[in-house]
């Protein structure tokens, strides 16, 4: 009961989504996973798909994704959330599967996988929440650190010769024949997000039209974990991680380019 | 009319098995010796407009068990040995999770890369719960050709029955074997799953996990798990026995390792050698009570392994600290003979 | 009837088929059959043997290591395989490929010159079932009727396979 039933109101214009679960997150202040899901159960509800919608979640921050929504979800073991949809969506075509995975998990622990699944083409989404951190864990450094960024386990800063480089999973996978639909979105500032809406809304419609794999990477903060405070981490994505991963379509495949009239 | 036989290949007769089990989903990686298992679904599941997918790794394979299983649908893999290490994590997450599904385990020599030989090396493994975490999982061992069709297909009810995964663990002889075989007939009623992920139309939304953010929760879902293995090792324990009212030696094996024991037994038996023969069918629950009751009334236990010295554990805490047990084992991927159980045997008069 | 065969040699030798003949052969006799093969990890070339058991009781062990009849196709076959045969079992030789003579005489010895028979017929490819003929003549496993009745079914496809192999069959079969 939020005491506020009694008001009455000419016109609804912002709501909860019917799939969004009623239910407090276990999301820090100013983290990007809370938006992130809203968008999709925005673009469920919009789709229409809420009875044949599953949520693969993943390891990481992701992990009761499941406990959000108010359709059908399962766990996945760390990074194999794509073998899991493959399998949901060759055993019953009619259903709407998508994994939500971290960077961790999609780029480092389950690059086998999201390869594979791109490289045979499965006609499911993945939505890639990309903060360049492991959130869960408290910090360590993540495939995607940008070079020179603190984190417990880069305490002086990544730097390449003991650490590697950042990994453009978006670009790399944008190589491949399998996937129809591949983007870059950010969650830093309104506009931005409405965007992002858009690309996740286009990568289920790409689902729906049997067109092949749609995969979304979505740029998030983690204010907690890079010790910032939630503006300033909106800022860092605005300004660094942009640049190491810049927006735009990696990959659409011309049938999937012709749903985006009608977004 | 006796059924009509036909000669069959041990990994053919596990594929077949689980067609007509009703698997609506196959997901497998090559590995010798199991691949006849892998490429007989590759022509037989679309010929069935069933699923099956060639997978990047075990590990993916594993998963898609999972996922398939979550959705509602009987699945199941096959591997061989080092292939089986790497789906330890997913059968656990499957028990934990309560997934039924079916792992095919045609073992191989080890420990490492190993020999593509058959072997018995991953007994522990399979029946203590090889991966992360508090489980087991039925375990089934064939020791024909005949076996490896109906225990594949005993695999499938007992996974839906218990909502657990179930091992088939047999070995690279009776892989590579061919027998004849009868075909049984195709299940046609598969069990109703009201949990699975399959759409949440017109019903509350289920969700699979084995995860509970509260410590305080898990260890209540943990229990309700024992209790299930509990009733595992109650209800499903089965095996074959043979001579053994008047044996005053016991062998002790499965699969092919039993065959070698089965002809050792005849000789003896022709040389006037009271031997007798207790083959276990599921490995877990293993027949604790079967040989502890007979610990009672033999001198001697051979057992009879291709491993360094594991089943022969679990035949130590069924007879006790006092028992006399021989183990006769081959291992790294050489067969068993007849004549290495006989030399056993005879050395024991 | 307790019958133990092993056939050993190289793989691509064909020795798989011809023991796969041999098991079909006993089925169709209404006996219980195990072929087991067992090779290393390459497809060509390596050790390859394979063990046929043919009985009228139940079959216990799939792997022999004393076997009642043995062919062996290469050298080292030989050298591994003639301490093990059996007392009053048998041994077929193909001679073409093994210069060496066997040095015991409990056990019956057949020297086939398998390759230039199938030559005769066909060419090295047939060479296997010269020495099953060789085999089933000096030791009657199975009944003549019944491999022929087996190498019919097993390639039933091919009409020419189906037509060298049987005459390789009986050179083997009729050769002194």
């Amino acid at each position: 009961m939020t005491g506020l039933e009694s008001l009455k109101t000419e016109s609804t214009l912002y709501s909860k989504p019917e799939s969004l679960a009623d239910r407090a997150t276990h999301y820090c202040a100013g983290c990007g996973h809370g938006i992130v899901q809203r968008l999709i159960a925005e673009v469920v509800d919009e789709l229409n798909i809420f009875d044949r919608a599953i949520c693969v979640s993943s390891i990481g921050c992701t992990v009761t994704s499941y406990n959000y929504f108010n359709f059908d979800g399962l766990e996945s073991a760390h990074g194999r959330a794509p073998a899991v949809a493959t399998a949901i969506k060759r055993c019953h075509p009619n259903l709407v599967p998508f994994t939500i995975q971290g960077d961790g998990d999609l780029a480092s622990i389950g690059v086998a996988e999201i390869v594979h699944v791109c490289a045979r083409g499965e006609n499911l989404t993945i939505i890639f929440v990309n903060n360049a951190i492991y959130g869960m864990t408290g910090g360590q450094m993540a495939p995607t650190t940008l070079i020179d960024m603190y984190s417990t386990s880069t305490p002086g800063g990544r730097k390449p010769d003991t650490s590697g480089y950042p990994i453009r999973m978006s670009e790399m996978l944008s190589t491949l024949d399998g996937p129809a639909y591949i983007s870059r979105v950010s969650l830093h500032n309104p506009a931005n997000i409405r965007r992002a809406k858009k690309a996740i809304k286009l990568a289920f419609k790409t689902q729906l039209a049997g067109l092949g794999l749609s995969l979304v990477e979505i740029l998030s903060p983690c204010p907690v974990n890079w010790k910032m405070d939630p503006v300033k981490a909106l800022e860092f994505v605005a300004g660094k991680m942009t640049q190491q991963y810049p927006l735009g379509e990696f990959k659409i495949s011309d049938a999937a380019a012709l749903l985006k009239k009608d977004l | 009319m006796p059924d009509k036989k036909i000669l069959m290949g041990g990994n053919i007769a596990i594929a077949e098995g689980a067609i007509l089990a009703g698997c609506h989903a196959y997901f497998g990686y090559p590995i010798t010796p199991q691949n006849e298992i892998l490429e007989h679904m590759s022509k037989r599941m679309s010929e069935e407009g069933r699923v099956f997918v060639q997978t990047e790794s075990e590990l993916a394979a594993i998963n898609m068990v999972y996922g398939a299983a979550a959705s509602g649908c009987r699945a199941m893999t096959s591997t061989s040995s080092p292939g089986f290490s790497l789906q330890q994590e997913g059968i656990s997450y499957m028990s934990g999770s309560e997934l039924p599904g079916v792992i095919v385990n045609v073992m191989r020599g080890g420990p490492g890369l190993g020999n593509i030989g058959g072997a018995q090396g991953d007994y522990f493994q399979a029946t203590k719960g090889g991966g992360h975490g508090d489980y087991k999982v039925i375990t089934l061992a064939p020791a024909s050709v005949q076996e490896m069709m109906d225990l594949t297909m005993l695999a499938f009810d007992l996974a839906d029955k218990y909502r657990n995964p179930v091992i088939v663990l047999a070995d690279g002889f009776l892989g590579q074997a061919m027998e004849p075989v009868v075909i049984r007939k195709a299940v046609t009623a598969l069990p109703e799953k009201k949990w699975a992920v399959s759409g949440t139309k017109g019903r509350q939304k289920n969700i699979i996990n084995s995860f509970e953010m509260d410590p305080a929760a898990f260890p209540g879902r943990v229990k309700v798990l024992l209790d299930k293995f509990d009733r595992m090792q109650k209800d499903e324990v089965r095996f074959e026995d043979i001579n053994l009212e008047d044996a005053s030696i016991a062998l002790i094996a499965y699969g092919s390792a039993s065959r070698a024991a089965l002809t050792a037994m005849n000789l003896a038996r022709s040389k006037g050698i009271k031997v007798g023969l207790l083959r276990p069918v599921t490995l877990f629950p293993f027949p604790y009570n079967a040989i502890k009751k007979l610990a009672n009334k033999i001198d001697r236990f051979i057992v009879a392994e291709l491993s360094a010295g594991q089943l022969i554990e679990d035949v130590r805490i069924a007879a006790g600290t006092e028992m006399k047990i021989d183990l006769v084992a081959r291992y790294g991927g050489a067969p068993m003979t007849a004549e290495d159980i006989i030399e056993a045997i005879e050395k024991a008069m | 009837m307790l019958e133990e065969i092993v056939i050993s040699g190289f793989g691509g030798q064909g020795l798989l088929v011809i023991g796969r003949l041999l098991a079909d052969a006993g089925m169709i006799e209404d006996r219980n059959v195990v072929w087991l093969p067992s090779y290393g990890a390459e497809k060509r070339g390596g050790t390859c043997s394979c063990h046929i058991t043919i009985s009228n009781e139940k079959i216990g062990a799939l792997y022999i290591k004393r076997p009642t009849a043995a062919i062996v196709m290469s050298p080292s076959a030989l050298t591994r395989l003639e301490p093990l045969v059996k007392s009053d079992g048998i041994l077929v030789i193909n001679s073409s490929l093994i210069a060496d003579k066997v040095g015991r005489n409990d056990i019956r010895t057949v020297y086939v010159p398998a390759n230039e028979l199938a030559a005769e017929v066909k060419d090295d490819s047939v060479a296997n079932l010269v020495v099953l003929g060789a085999l089933i003549a000096h030791q009657p496993i199975t009944a003549r009727a019944s491999i022929i009745t087996a190498i019919n079914t097993l390639f039933s496809k091919s009409g020419t396979m189906l037509e060298a192999n049987t005459k390789a069959f009986l050179k083997g079969y009729t050769q002194e």
